[in-house]
């Protein structure tokens, strides 16, 4: 049953070659990370702001596509228009607060959604179909699947932090920062433990070639992607 | 004892990276603040030196270090940080797998000095801001980030600024490198996990 929707879903989006997400993800990094806030350079951050909601659509967090887009949409036009106009102190706080979520956010989305959008083995396969060696590519999907589980962790260590009440009373940063760090750390150990089990039953310690049952392919939605943000890139570094 | 690399020591580096990498991400998101970025060479490496040591004493190959920093540059350019990332990462993997490869990669000693010499890779993040490439950063700045900002940052990175970072890099990883044993003697030696 599961399976069956699963495979109605996916035919009726259009589906992402994970190498076109990475160069959303470059793309995006770069112009949000280094853009300057006036010309060219402030529309191409403007649309930048946008490619996170349309990718948050498409795996249906609409909420969330929602929420963050007002949010990054109202950050950036408060930089294109309100910081100009004030100064001193107030400049410098509005550009701090800014700067950060205008820097990091679309950044941040774009890669929660190659993360929640692209399943390990069609990473392996595109990675591997990009000759990239397996010393890099194991890692990296191993990280993928990690974040998630990191942040579940946090948020579990939380809740059974204030369950016993506590850590609002901890005076001594270092003493909360192992308060929480040592549990993570623990179930890294043990995340890193069961991954390997689990990798060796899927054969990845053997030499010789994978096959796949993923499709993993350019489309002309990838190829049209692509285009664009090649455009941009190259709109970027020329003004 | 210097055997093949097993997928089980691949696995391992991914783990471990990722969770280096969130705290330095969290830091990071620190240094937007003027001050905070002139003592994040300092900051970093004592949270981040926590992990750093759990993950030294899994260590038992060359290369493994190497790996995580390329990761952490390639990430760090991804999220746009410029080119001398990479010459700044895969420099500190290096000195750092040499360091812990003298202690045979079972000395405490030779880890915590790895932490400091691993914490060098930070200053490929604030390299922009010094040198050659001062001018031309900063001037690109004005436009991104205000006139006064600017001015902030300036005057919080002088030149001498550079070497006192790399001096902060060393301190904070060795502090963050005796936290960790200590955190490591403490927790995990007990719990066999070490």
């Amino acid at each position: 049953m599961e399976i069956a929707v699963q495979e109605v879903n996916e035919q009726r989006l259009p589906k992402i070659d994970p190498r076109t997400k990475m160069m959303l993800l470059i793309t995006v990094g770069i112009i949000m990370m280094s853009g300057k806030l006036t010309g060219v350079e402030y529309i191409l951050r403007l649309i930048c702001t946008c490619v996170p909601f349309l990718l948050l659509v498409l795996i249906k967090q609409y909420k969330a596509a929602a929420v963050s887009s007002l949010i990054l949409l109202a950050v950036v036009l408060c930089e294109g228009f309100v910081v100009p106009k004030t100064s001193g102190f107030l400049n410098l706080m509005i550009m701090i607060v800014c700067g950060v979520i205008s820097r990091f956010g679309p950044g941040y989305l774009c890669g929660w959604y190659m993360v929640r959008s692209t399943s390990v083995s069609e990473f392996i396969t595109a990675m591997e179909r990009m000759h990239f060696p397996n010393i890099i590519t194991i890692p990296m999907s191993v990280m993928f699947r990690y974040f998630p589980t990191l942040k579940e962790e946090y948020s579990s260590i939380h809740d059974a932090m204030k369950m016993r009440e506590i850590g609002q009373n901890i005076k001594n940063p270092l003493i909360y920062i192992e308060y929480i760090l040592v549990p993570i750390m623990m179930s890294t150990v043990q995340i890193a433990n069961d991954l390997s089990a689990a990798s060796l039953t899927k054969g990845l310690g053997t030499d010789g070639k994978r096959t796949h049952i993923c499709t993993v392919g350019i489309t002309a939605w990838d190829v049209a992607l692509i285009a664009v943000m090649a455009l941009m890139l190259v709109v970027f570094f020329i003004f | 004892m210097e055997k093949k690399f097993e997928v089980k020591d691949l696995i391992t580096v991914g783990v471990f990276t990722a969770l280096y990498f969130v705290i330095t991400f969290v830091v990071a998101c620190l240094g937007f603040i003027p001050i905070f970025m002139a003592v994040m060479p300092l900051i970093g490496p004592i949270f981040n030196g926590i992990p750093l040591m759990l993950y030294f004493s899994k260590i038992k190959h060359f290369g493994m270090i190497t790996i995580t920093s390329i990761i952490i540059a390639i990430l760090m350019f991804v999220t746009g940080h410029p080119y001398p990332i990479f010459i700044f990462c895969i420099a500190a993997g290096l000195i750092t797998e040499f360091v812990l490869r003298a202690g045979k990669y079972e000395s405490i000693k030779h880890c915590v000095i790895g932490s400091a010499t691993f914490s060098l890779w930070l200053l490929g993040m604030v390299i922009a801001f010094f040198f050659s490439f001062r001018e031309s950063y900063f001037a690109s700045l004005v436009d991104g980030y205000g006139q006064e900002y600017v001015d902030k940052m300036m005057s919080y990175t002088p030149t001498w600024m550079f070497f006192a970072m790399i001096l902060m890099c060393l301190v904070g990883g060795t502090i963050g490198g005796l936290l960790g044993a200590k955190v490591l003697k403490k927790h995990f030696r007990k719990a066999g996990m070490a």
